[in-house]
């Protein structure tokens, strides 16, 4: 899990107010893996998730001026990466494998293949079951267990009340739990 | 409590969310359900699994072209898209280039004076060799219909002065096919070293023109330095498999732009003269604009913010060193200096370690097994 969330780089939302292209690169820098991380997670295709996380911060450039700056631009990122993947989940004309093939081109957490095949079976069947999770709570999985993301923040990038956040993590957590039964 | 009261808390208790009441009603009851004691280890253990996924890394490279794609597009391109939005972009762009081939080929054979004046250049070209340098430039202007073909040349000859003859000279060597729609030396250079064969191929070539370009080629002299600049570059082609962020077919609009402020020297001369003051004459990259050949991204891009970016430069090639590496090429990408590395898996930790102790470092990696990883280090201040 990503450590989480903390607070923005200091001076940054004024120099990007100001326009400064130098502070929308410290943006990018700052938060690249974690915008592009959820789109991968949830859409489980590189070049799509690099579209979408692009288009994240395209649209975070273009908005900056309407950020009034009551959340942190961390969440704001997540909440825009989370509305546009959703949007993209939901097209009709989204023709990539879903199930199965989803999230299998997300590297394996080790690549130096010194784990035993039955680590890399879990983590093959770990992925898949989280490709078939529902989108709604595959996200919040996603933004809680992976990128480490508390329920508040949560809640804010996904316009939620705290308690639908609590219960769409408990089903998806369960969920999971049925799925990778055989393991235990 | 009952047990489905019981498991719904579970998910809360792993992110030790539960409120006091809740966990004293649940520690109560697994007190006496073994069934629901076996249900929480398995959601903890579900829950420890998926928290140790390792985070994922946005691709090399991801940066700079958001970065690119963030900037304004240049106002004639603006009025362009405006003026294209209700057809589609496509099929029309590519009936007005064929529109004005067809009127430059048109004028070119149709009128005598320009055959005439093409004539002349040749045998302008034919002359000694103090003449033929006068003559150079002029020999491949275009006819006067194919200028608008290049927008994007006006962009590019801004700012800049008129490079070295030899600078000209080497990019119309590399890629002898573009020509004639350019207004400057500067932008025809630029526009070579970013041209894919056959892309942008003018439809004017004539065999004249190939035959007065042939004499521009570099004396034998300065061939005879580039094939063996070619030849040491080759010789590390094992070690760096991957070096250049970008394809030739797509330069970012940072390489697009003139250089800073202050660096009036055009790119390649200043990457000359800094190679010259090496202590170890650095090799050329191999891959990308400057060469033609399709670069394949590096295994690991990193950004080095220094005060001083000779130091820094000559600091890192003697840290690849001590580690193992070595130097693989440089080059100057968008006005800034791109260290191409090859630094062996083993030591790589130590080199960003220390490569850290330089400046501040933000870095990109791809996941590789290759035993000799490819860096390339953006140098800036």
């Amino acid at each position: 899990m990503r450590e989480g969330l903390g607070a923005d780089p200091p001076g940054l939302l004024p120099r990007l107010r100001a326009g400064d292209p130098r502070a929308f690169e410290e943006l990018v820098i700052a938060y690249q893996h974690r915008v592009f991380g959820v789109a991968l997670r949830m859409l489980g295709n590189r070049a799509e998730a690099e579209e979408i996380a692009q288009e994240v911060f395209l649209r975070a450039h273009r908005a900056i001026a309407d950020f009034r700056g009551e959340a942190r631009l961390g969440t704001w990122l997540y909440a825009i990466a989370s509305r546009l993947c959703l949007n993209r989940l939901a097209s009709p004309d989204r023709r990539l494998a879903r199930g199965d093939d989803a999230l299998m081109d997300v590297p394996a957490s080790n690549p130096d293949a010194a784990a035993a095949a039955e680590r890399a079976e879990l983590d093959a069947a770990l992925r898949a079951a989280i490709a078939e999770l529902p989108d709604d709570r595959r996200l919040v999985l996603v933004l809680r267990d992976v990128e480490g993301l508390s329920y508040e923040q949560i809640a804010e990038a996904l316009a939620l009340d705290p308690g639908t956040v609590r219960s769409r993590l408990h089903r998806a957590r369960m969920q999971l739990k049925e799925k990778l039964e055989r393991f235990a | 409590m009952t047990c489905t009261e019981t498991r719904d808390l579970f998910s809360a208790l792993a992110d030790d969310a539960l409120t006091p009441g809740e966990r004293a009603a649940l520690d109560a009851h697994l007190a006496g359900c073994a069934e629901c004691r076996r249900e929480l280890a398995g959601l903890l253990r579900t829950v420890k699994l998926v928290r140790a996924m390792d985070p994922v890394h946005a691709p090399a490279g991801f940066v700079d072209r958001v970065v690119a794609a963030a900037q304004p597009a240049p106002s004639h391109r603006r009025l362009g898209r405006r003026l294209m939005r209700p057809w589609p972009t496509l099929p029309l762009g590519a009936a007005a280039l064929l529109l004005i081939g067809g009127l430059a080929v048109l004028l070119f054979r149709g009128s005598p004076e320009q055959q005439r004046a093409a004539h002349d250049q040749l045998e302008a070209a034919r002359a000694p060799s103090s003449e033929r340098d006068v003559a150079a430039p002029r020999s491949v202007e275009a006819p006067p219909a194919a200028v608008t073909a290049a927008p994007r040349s006006a962009d590019l000859s801004k700012n800049y002065s008129e490079p070295p003859k030899s600078e000209t000279m080497r990019a119309k060597t590399a890629a002898p096919t573009t020509k004639t729609d350019a207004p400057s030396p500067r932008a025809r250079a630029e526009r070579a070293q970013v041209t894919v064969p056959n892309a942008s191929r003018d439809s004017v070539s004539s065999a004249r023109e190939q035959e007065a370009q042939q004499r521009l080629t570099p004396p034998p002299a300065m061939e005879r330095r580039d094939a063996k600049r070619e030849l040491a570059d080759r010789g590390q082609e094992a070690l760096a498999p991957a070096v250049g962020g970008r394809s030739a077919a797509a330069p970012s609009a940072a390489e697009r732009q003139p250089p800073p402020v202050g660096a009036a020297t055009p790119a390649p001369a200043m990457a000359t003269a800094k190679a010259q003051a090496m202590p170890q004459s650095a090799p050329l990259s191999r891959t990308g604009p400057m060469t033609g050949i399709p670069a394949a991204p590096p295994d690991v891009t990193a950004r080095l913010r220094v005060a001083h970016v000779s130091g820094a430069e000559r600091a890192l090639i003697e840290l690849a060193a001590r580690v193992g590496g070595r130097q693989t090429g440089r080059r100057i990408d968008g006005g800034r200096l791109v260290v191409e590395l090859a630094v062996p898996r083993d030591t790589y930790a130590e080199f960003v370690r220390e490569a850290a102790a330089l400046g501040a470092v933000s870095i990109e990696s791809q996941a590789t097994d290759r035993p000799m990883l490819a860096v390339a280090v953006t140098v800036s201040n």
